[in-house]
């Protein structure tokens, strides 16, 4: 018991106020590239029932969705859930109503970035391949596996394109925001 | 008909992947495809970087596609991390204009164009599909004969199944007739189709683990020579995960061999388990070798 009080995913605010409700925010949502099926939720359950993270937790994939339908916009984004997703698509398979669960996290996710949250580690390994093009750097112990084993040397990623790409999408922006906050700190 | 290979960046540079690699070279080899490595492969942006930025996700993805649209060649990986990126590309260029025209602008930037074509195959739907049981029974020089395995599809190889479309994910059985056609007991087990938490990793570690424990517990239920796997994180999670997840959670008896798919189709080829870097894995992989070479399945 005392275990999942720990792993409480979210602390609830009651009652919920007029002035913590945005009207608009489940249409921002809907309107999104993966969020349209956000307004077909019929809050079934079927998501949280097969959700390998809701079996060892009290995250629930429906509550995050009855929150975004209910208009908790800082709330949701500032919440711990939304980075509680394991990406495993279970969700999305299941449900009858093609909400899309995992594609609504990734546009919560998105503007939670845009916002200030973000789950550091994500965050890392983004750096890593803004540095070297891939998630792990190629060594000298990696080099060396490789040749024991007669496979081909590892090839360096073209990190100019890789910038550029980063440049253009805007995600130097996002890199230079949290960069920005970190030297606060 | 020549083929492209995205390794990714996991299965190339990391100790007890690299198997997964040495072992998919020798097996397409053995079967006749011909190959060549995507060049100067870069990230495939997964699903921990579209949680950041779903558009700089795409772009980048979709450079490593438009190198193999250059060389006119479709792509396979051994990877479901890029294979999911990869066939998300695809989708989302053919499904809405505006991110097409958003991910142009990117790539035309970097000296690039992509136009959403490239055929992209996961490594083990390739020898399901592409080569076949038959082709593959032909080429068996040791019996496996009697092994008994879990095997993890793992998430991203199906799901969803729409945009995947290989097979419906509750109840897959391609890879398993692959193993069962080269003599393997696939055992079906509680849990062998869940999630192993692998994308926590980075975002919340000890959910990691805790998720893991689960899969790791329905493993030890099964009473397995070996847990197969066809995705890099539930490898990294099964394999080196024993060891995190037997000392925090003080479980006895989590020592079980992890191979990649691969390489139990070389081993059945004939290959020795050192030059499948069957020896690199975290949890020693010696006893399920053993038991092949010993002739004591």
């Amino acid at each position: 018991m005392s275990d999942l009080q720990n792993d409480r995913a979210q602390k609830d605010t009651i009652p919920i106020l007029d002035s913590d409700i945005d009207d608009s925010f489940k249409y921002e949502i809907s309107s999104s590239i993966g969020g349209e099926g956000l307004l077909r939720c019929l809050k079934c359950g079927a998501c949280s029932g097969g959700c390998p993270v809701s079996a060892v937790t009290d995250y629930r994939p429906r509550k995050v969705l009855g929150n975004v339908l209910l208009g908790l916009r800082e709330q949701v984004l500032s919440s711990k859930d939304i980075w509680m997703c394991a990406a495993c698509f279970t969700c999305e398979e299941r449900c009858v109503q093609e909400v899309n669960f995992t594609e609504i996290i990734t546009v919560l996710r998105n503007r939670a970035v845009k916002e200030g949250f973000v789950a550091a580690g994500y965050l890392e390994m983004a750096k890593n391949v803004a540095r070297n093009g891939r998630v792990g750097a190629k060594t000298r112990a990696v080099d060396s596996m490789r040749a024991k084993l007669n496979l081909p040397e590892l090839q360096d990623p073209d990190i100019e394109e890789v910038h550029k790409i980063m440049e253009a999408s805007g995600f130097n922006e996002i890199l230079a925001k949290y960069a920005d906050e970190e030297g606060k700190e | 008909m020549k083929y492209v290979i995205a390794w990714g960046c996991l299965v190339p540079s990391r100790r007890s992947l690299i198997g997964y690699e040495a072992a998919t070279r020798k097996v397409l080899n053995t079967l006749n495809v011909e190959t060549v490595d995507l060049p100067n492969e870069s990230c495939c942006a997964p699903f921990w970087m579209q949680s950041l930025d779903l558009t700089t996700s795409i772009a980048l993805a979709a450079r490593n596609l438009a190198k193999a649209e250059e060389m006119g060649l479709n792509l396979i990986t051994p990877c479901s991390g890029c294979f999911h990126s990869y066939k998300r590309v695809n989708h989302s260029l053919n499904e809405y204009p505006e991110m097409k025209e958003r991910v142009d602008g990117i790539l035309r930037k970097a000296g690039l164009r992509y136009s959403g074509d490239v055929e992209v195959h996961h490594l083990i739907d390739f020898l399901y599909s592409n080569i076949g049981i038959d082709k593959i029974r032909d080429h068996i020089e040791t019996s496996l004969e009697g092994l008994e395995v879990g095997l993890r599809y793992g998430c991203h190889m199906l799901k969803p199944h729409e945009l995947l479309n290989i097979e419906y994910s509750e109840r897959p059985t391609f890879a398993d007739e692959l193993l069962e056609g080269i003599g393997i007991i696939s055992k079906q087990y509680t849990g062998c189709h869940r999630c192993c938490g692998g994308l926590l990793r980075g975002a919340d570690d000890d959910l990691a683990d805790k998720v893991l424990k689960a899969r790791l517990e329905d493993a030890l239920n099964a009473d397995l020579d070996g847990i197969v796997t066809v995705c890099s994180l539930c490898h990294l999670q099964h394999d080196m995960g024993q060891r995190i997840v037997g000392k925090k959670f003080n479980i006895e008896g989590l020592d079980i061999p992890v191979l990649h798919f691969p390489q139990l189709l070389a081993l059945a080829f004939g290959h020795n388990a050192e030059d499948l870097g069957l020896d690199l894995h975290t949890i020693k992989t010696s006893s399920l070798v053993q038991k092949i070479s010993g002739g004591s399945i």
